[in-house]
């Protein structure tokens, strides 16, 4: 790392500022229309002359397409096109631009077929029960090739190839090294202790409410709009235009409303694309909807991961060193799953300080469902596999896990050799908080224990795969003539409440209310470009990027105020609640309203225009900034159907300011039952490739019944990167659960449990094993 | 995606019974909550549906000391888990209810289309076995009585012949110190059972069992009892130990298959569980009485 980045210390410190409108419980500014059913998703939409598209899915986890017939198809009445690989021009696409070698997905491939529920065709008709009845009538010729689906497998000489030039099916390798592993083995080898474990993470869906959807019109100006569901319209407006070959201008994204992502929803996909290629095909709209079952068997998941890790601490405690080797099931095509390889083995360092680490990643594939980037990207596995062995090195040491992981906790300050500047960190106060908070429990009884586990997670990567000429983040902000404020932002709203953080940072920036702000998002018509909602990067980046641009609309203001007041130029001027003052004498003032009407008019009629971007310049390779958290997961567990009963979980947590305390409550809650059941409950188990449990009777997601109590204590940081001092708070949550989990197992039972999800069997089998090793 | 089908409204019990003779490739459609899950999976594609969901003839719970307790086929599972009268004599009922689905399935799905459903995971047939209950079918012909074990056929198939509606549940009166227990063992509080175990025991006097019934849910294609279990509990002195021993048998004494949400092996061990302490539960609300 160049030394730039270590002139750039700054300590945190906390402001004494008082907040008008940041760190109020707001509620979401959508939410009314939410709730009162007026907010239009994709699947609402409905244009005049609309036809409905239906995708046909290959049944083979891999097979070379002879031919494709759709004759009879076609011939069927109210089919009006049937498009396949052979109406689109042919472009391999992906979201590491950077790197055309991982550009290798074709949306309605030309040659083969990859994993089973690939599209091959799509079909649009008058209606949507047509568009089905028609997909039977398609005749694919399948040249069926051997499969394979198991990393493990498919890195093996004689493994099949899947593409074809990637030798032993190998798609991406990651190396991290920093400090002297060697040596601190050697060390530890000699007067220390070194432990290693192998782990295996299993694969979970999003699980998003809102399905994969898309409404396409191709209009004879040559132009396109497409309304979906997505996170990131700048990306697939982007994307979109290098797969249909057109300008990027030339193509509008619209997304007002989308009901989730959690990282399935910023690559292209086939809702998306294949309702383009036949809106083209028949200038017409074209409508196609994901069901329940398309989304779970052909829209991407969590990388599953085989985990092998090496730890090497001193006998009092102090971590040496750490290797770590990890093959990922990257399924059928590149996907985000690149950039999970990477922040998997960056984070399973986190939170702590190591003479030296040493990270090898290989991203295999198979002929299974791509994996992508799910919410923690990597980092919940990272931890199920760090954290448990810890605590278990702990256990073996005689050491208490608490002191451990103080003792080699990240600091403010801190640079990651290599990798990451970390400013801000609330880590030891967070470890001192959950550990106060677990011994006041007392005894919980038998069967029953607490575990921990402690995570971090970057606020956004600073990586430009993609490859984006534009800043990472922008807005505008317009002032008009009744004070009414119009926020252009590209950030994105996916339920998450990023619209409401944005009006917060506005207002509180202008001294104005939450009412006086309308956010403009989710159209690139309007909305300047953006990455979008991934890698906890908007609070930060677009944040940012809002209170530039509010800055730069309140100082044309002010201008105006200083003019208008005839102050002496020592004295500073400020706009609070809307009240334009003297900061030294602020009963001396005007109303905002009037000021702006004056404005205005000074400004020959033109509307107040603000800019503000943000692109992170010298913060290493990873993120600006790092959230920080320990967890506490109560549970008990059934000794004899290994049933497990959740009853708290308790979550300390820096995430620097907190904007809306409504909002990272909604988080908290969020990503406890999504890491939950990752656990112990959520799976895709396949046979031969095909996905066994598409369907949400068979897919375990944590419903009402199994919430247990979830709680925060805020940790008190200022992060000198983040707007107002905010950072991540929301994805990074997901990360410590599993873990903690685990470990609450490991105290009750004495367990130590290697492979996700933790079922009752699981359970029950490891206990049966236990006792039979005791009984010898 | 649902195919389409002609709806069949009757106004009456006699009417609905009539035009179920009268038309082919006709299925009954009452609360909907397992029927339209199958036809949505294409599983099944009847040209008519016959609605009986209304018909009030059928729905209804009576309760009779002497006679015991009959529920309507139309009768919702919430109506049997809100009835003061089946809290009062058969409490297990209620709390079986309780955990079946969500209020919004148990709201609109009734107990005669749980039984003809005949899902072996469903949780009422279990327990309604261990109770001793009777089943009333019933077609333009005529009606018949059986009991309910004896209805089950195979997996989704039961003793009914072409025309029969499930008209009626009789649940007679429980033998004096006898007690009744269910569980089911599952990932999420209302899911259907991965296995599930009712059990009832009556007592001669002391702690001896004179009666016993142990019944298995998803053990088999078919809710079914254990009568190994139950013979070998019949005239014990009961304890723990022989709870424990005829978890055992019953573990043994069934059919369980894998699936992705567990394997054979763990079902049996489940089941081997479940049935110990149902028993047991049983065995002290016995005690109680
Ligand atoms: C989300 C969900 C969770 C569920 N969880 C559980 C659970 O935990 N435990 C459990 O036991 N069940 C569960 N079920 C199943 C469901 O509650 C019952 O099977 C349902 O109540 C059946 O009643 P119905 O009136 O809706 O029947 P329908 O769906 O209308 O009919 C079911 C079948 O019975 C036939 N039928 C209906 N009434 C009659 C009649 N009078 N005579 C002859 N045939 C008839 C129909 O033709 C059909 O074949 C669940 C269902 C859902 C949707």
């Amino acid at each position: 790392m160049s030394t730039e980045i270590k002139e750039l210390k700054f300590t945190t410190f906390k402001t004494n500022i008082k907040y008008s409108v940041i760190n109020k419980r707001v509620h979401n500014i959508d939410g009314l229309a939410k709730v009162t059913g007026r907010a239009t998703y994709t699947f609402d939409v409905k244009l005049p002359n609309m036809l409905y598209g239906k995708i046909l899915r290959s049944p083979h986890p891999h097979a070379r397409i002879v031919n494709i017939d759709a004759s009879k198809a076609l011939a069927m009445p109210g089919v009006i096109a049937v498009a396949t690989g052979k109406d689109t021009p042919g472009v391999k696409q992906g979201i590491w631009r950077r790197y055309p070698e991982l550009c290798d997905e074709q949306i309605l491939p030309l040659e083969k077929v990859r994993y089973i529920g690939e599209p091959v065709a799509a079909v649009a008709a008058v209606t949507e029960e047509i568009a089905e009845k028609a997909l039977e009538l398609i005749d694919v010729e399948y040249e069926v090739l051997p499969p394979v689906f198991q990393p493990l497998d498919a890195i093996r000489k004689d493994a099949p190839i899947i593409h074809e030039g990637v030798e032993r099916n190998i798609n991406v390798t990651r190396h991290i090294e920093w400090g002297d592993v060697d040596d601190a083995f050697a060390e530890a080898e000699k007067d220390g202790y070194i432990r290693e474990d192998w782990f295996r993470t299993s694969s979970q869906h999003h699980m998003c409410m809102e399905t994969r959807a898309a409404v396409s019109s191709f209009t004879p100006d040559g132009k396109l709009t497409v309304y979906c569901s997505t996170q990131s319209p700048y990306y697939m407006q982007a994307l979109l235009a290098g797969v249909l070959d057109m300008r990027e201008g030339d193509i509008r994204v619209i997304a007002h409303y989308v009901g989730g992502g959690f990282g399935g929803k910023f690559e292209l996909d086939a809702a998306i694309f294949c309702s383009a290629v036949l809106s083209k095909k028949t200038f017409r709209p074209v409508k196609i909807v994901f069901t329940r079952e398309e989304d779970f068997i052909a829209s991407k998941r969590r990388t599953p991961m085989h985990y092998y890790i090496r730890t090497a601490m001193k006998k009092d405690g102090t971590f040496l060193a750490r290797e770590v080797r990890v093959f990922t099931n990257g399924g059928a095509y590149t996907g985000m799953g690149a950039t999970a390889l990477y922040l998997t083995g960056f984070f399973c360092s986190f939170p702590y300080k190591w003479r030296g680490y040493r990270y090898d990643g290989y991203r295999v594939y198979t002929n299974t469902l791509p994996s992508t980037a799910m919410r923690g990207f990597g980092a919940p596995q990272a931890m199920f596999c760090s954290e448990q062995q810890i605590e278990w090195m702990c256990a073996d040491l005689g050491l208490d896990p608490y002191e451990v992981r103080r003792k080699n906790a990240h600091t403010e300050c801190y640079e990651v050799p290599g990798q990451a500047y970390i400013q801000s960190c609330g880590m030891t106060q967070c470890i001192d908080k959950i550990e106060a908070w677990a011994k006041s429990k007392g005894n919980l009884g038998p069967n029953r224990a607490i575990g921990v586990s402690a995570a971090g997670f970057m606020s956004g990567g600073i990586f430009n795969w993609f490859d984006t000429p534009y800043s990472f983040s922008s807005a505008v902000v317009v002032i008009n003539y009744d004070g009414k404020v119009d926020l252009y932002v590209g950030c994105q709203e996916i339920g998450q409440g990023s619209n409401t953080t944005m009006a917060i940072i506005c207002a509180e920036t202008l001294g104005v209310k939450i009412e006086d702000i309308n956010v403009y998002s989710g159209d690139t018509a309007h909305s300047p470009a953006d990455l979008g909602a991934w890698g906890s990067r908007q609070t930060l980046m677009a944040g940012n990027a809002v209170k530039m641009a509010a800055e730069d609309a309140k100082r044309q203001l002010l201008e105006f105020a200083y003019a208008e007041m005839g102050l002496n130029i020592v004295y500073d001027l400020d706009i609070k609640d809307r009240w334009v003052h003297v900061i030294a004498r602020p009963e001396r003032g005007m109303k905002y309203e009037d000021l702006v009407k004056r404005a205005i008019r000074g400004k020959d009629g033109q509307r107040i225009i603000g800019r503000g971007y943000y692109t992170p310049h010298r913060k290493g390779m990873i993120s600006p900034a790092y959230s920080y958290m320990m967890q506490a997961v109560d549970a008990e567990i059934d000794p004899e159907t290994g049933k497990i009963t959740l009853h708290e979980v308790m979550t300390a947590h820096d995430c620097g300011q907190p904007i809306n305390p409504l909002g990272l409550i909604g988080q908290l809650e969020g990503a406890a039952s999504m890491a939950l059941g990752f656990g112990y409950l959520e799976d895709q188990p396949m046979d031969e490739g095909k996905i066994l449990n598409p369907n949400l009777v068979d897919y375990k997601v944590i419903r009402a019944t199994e919430m247990p109590k979830t709680d925060m204590i805020e940790i008190d940081t200022y992060e000198a990167e983040g707007p107002y001092g905010a950072k991540e708070a929301g994805e990074g949550l997901t990360n410590p659960t599993a873990a903690a989990l685990g470990n609450a197992i490991f105290h009750a039972l004495g367990l130590q449990m290697k492979e996700l999800p933790i079922t009752s069997e699981k359970i029950v089998n490891a206990l049966k094993e236990k006792k039979e090793k005791q009984g010898k | 995606m649902i195919h389409d089908f002609h709806y069949l409204k009757p106004g009456t019990l006699k009417e609905a019974l009539a035009m179920y003779a009268e038309h082919e490739d006709c299925k009954v459609i009452c609360g909907g909550q397992s029927l339209l899950i199958v036809m949505r999976q294409g599983m099944i594609a009847p040209e008519n549906l016959l609605d009986i969901k209304h018909l009030n003839e059928l729905n209804y719970i009576k309760f009779d000391e002497k006679d015991g307790l009959r529920l309507g086929a139309t009768t919702t599972h919430r109506a049997i888990e809100k009835s003061e009268v089946i809290k009062k004599y058969y409490p297990a009922l209620v709390a079986m209810e309780n955990k079946l689905a969500s209020i919004q399935v148990r709201n609109w799905g009734t107990i005669g289309g749980n039984l003809a459903h005949a899902d072996p995971a469903g949780d009422p047939a279990p327990l309604l076995i261990a109770l001793k209950a009777n089943i009333k079918v019933g077609s333009a012909k005529g009606e018949r009585v059986m009991p309910l074990d004896e209805f089950f056929v195979d997996y989704f198939e039961i003793a009914m012949e072409k025309g029969e509606l499930v008209l009626e549940v009789h649940v007679p009166v429980t033998q004096p110190k006898t007690g009744i227990a269910y569980q089911k063992f599952n990932y999420l509080t209302n899911d259907m059972g991965i296995v599930g175990v009712a059990a009832s025991v009556t007592l001669n006097g002391g702690n001896t069992c004179k009666d016993a019934r142990v019944v298995l849910g998803n053990a088999g294609p078919t809710p079914r009892r254990s009568k190994k279990a139950e013979e070998f509990l019949i005239g014990k002195a009961l304890n723990d130990d022989v709870f424990a021993e005829a978890g055992k048998i019953a573990s043994e004494d069934c059919e369980p298959v894998a699936d992705i949400h567990a394997s054979e092996d763990f079902r049996r061990h489940v089941i081997g569980v479940l049935t110990k302490r149902m028993l047991k539960k049983a065995f002290e609300e016995a005690q109680g009485k």
